[in-house]
């Protein structure tokens, strides 16, 4: 007799950016304990033919003789624990357990509508960080064919309308949108690190997702996109409007996308360019006072009137 | 030869550009913008295998240029294409 049948498989879907994600996992696993952020996002209408499916197992991970090319063994989140890997049909993701004796082992599609996340030993917060971390990494990049970008940045809701901040890791985005909210009328925070954008009939909208960095602020909201601006600290506060290729340029290094995948890239940036064709962008060097965020907010609400 | 058949030319507002995303693990992707003869050409490229004589006879037939500047211009932006890594190996 085996211990696990397929009725001890659960599946549970969730709605992000408008695409349905479901999470097929073995009873033993508590789901809403691990995936606490996802809660606002559960989707319990049930579609036949979700657009992400994600298989969690405890199984052991497959030991592959050729894990394929080595594409990256640095990330920001998990230092030389990660590596990426490229083979022919897929992805293979790895990450070391905090223990050291195994293998966080995650294989992905090219396309990364189909995932395996292998779990090793490993304790409650160790799984409910690295599978959060592993469904966004493929929400990210599974989202690019449905004309969705996640995007690293922090957004305001000013009114009804969200405004992006952008800029590299230690910038002072999160700080910028503090300024807003508590210096600035009608503002709340929609998310404060990995929102998504997505252009529709009614303009570009930018959602709220169960990923918002180290601000628990999981919102299912969706609201238009007013504007994207990038911040890089200075001595004084100025703000410059960017144009055409200069605003692509801008908002390009924000975007979730694995370069050594061309078609997904290049799907990428096809929604970019529209993005952009409607989005104004702006360039804000600032110092972290309540005049750069009034500057920042001025001048937005001119060059949206424009 | 033969432009890259992975490169997109994309136009934003009137600026005209390629993307080409760098393959090694430090990203290294670089953005190339174009000017509208620039754009023009590559337009009529794509796909094709072409010779120096495709790109001055495009030349000639679209702008009110002598064959000899045409041919010359013509060089000039393959030497920049091959330097740039944006044609077939």
């Amino acid at each position: 007799m085996t211990l696990t049948t397929s009725t001890d498989i659960q599946k549970k879907q969730y709605k992000i950016a408008d695409i349905i994600l479901q999470i097929n996992y073995p009873i033993v696993l508590d789901l809403e304990k691990l995936l606490p952020t996802f809660r606002d996002f559960e989707w319990r209408e049930h579609s036949s033919n979700p657009v992400i499916q994600v298989n969690l197992t405890t199984d052991k991970a497959p030991v592959e003789p050729d894990m394929g090319m080595l594409r990256s063994d640095l990330s920001i989140s998990w230092g030389d624990r990660f590596c990426f890997y490229e083979k022919e049909e897929g992805y293979i993701t790895t990450i070391v357990n905090e223990q050291g004796n195994e293998l966080w082992y995650l294989y992905s599609e090219r396309n990364f509508a189909q995932s395996t996340v292998y779990i090793p030993e490993s304790n409650d917060y160790e799984q409910s960080t690295v599978i959060c971390w592993m469904l966004m990494m493929i929400f990210g990049q599974a989202a690019l064919l449905h004309e969705i970008i996640m995007i690293h940045g922090s957004v305001i809701n000013l009114k009804g309308q969200g405004i992006a901040f952008l800029g590299k890791s230690g910038t002072g985005k999160s700080t910028h949108s503090r300024l807003w909210l508590n210096h600035i009328a009608e503002t709340s925070l929609l998310n404060d690190d990995n929102p998504a954008i997505r252009v529709t009939a009614r303009g570009v909208l930018i959602y709220g997702t169960p990923w918002s960095g180290k601000t628990p602020c999981y919102k299912n909201e969706a609201i238009l996109l007013k504007a994207f601006v990038r911040l890089q600290q200075a001595p004084e506060n100025k703000f410059e409007a960017l144009q055409g290729v200069k605003g692509f340029i801008a908002v390009l290094p924000s975007c979730s996308a694995i370069r050594w995948n061309k078609d997904l890239f290049a799907e990428m940036n096809t929604t970019l360019e529209k993005v952009i064709a409607k989005v104004p962008v702006g360039f804000l060097k600032c110092l972290p006072d309540q005049e750069a965020a009034q500057l920042c907010h001025d001048r937005i609400v001119d060059i949206a009137v424009k | 030869m033969k432009l890259r058949a992975d490169l997109v030319l994309r136009t934003i507002g009137s600026d005209h550009m390629i993307v080409d995303p760098s393959q090694d693990m430090v990203d290294l992707s670089t953005v190339y913008t174009l000017n509208d003869s620039a754009a023009w050409l590559w337009e009529q490229l794509k796909g094709i295998e072409f010779s120096p004589t495709t790109v001055a006879n495009l030349l000639c037939e679209q702008y009110d240029v002598t064959a000899e500047k045409a041919a010359a211009d013509a060089e000039i932006l393959i030497q920049d294409f091959k330097k740039q890594g944006l044609l077939e190996k």
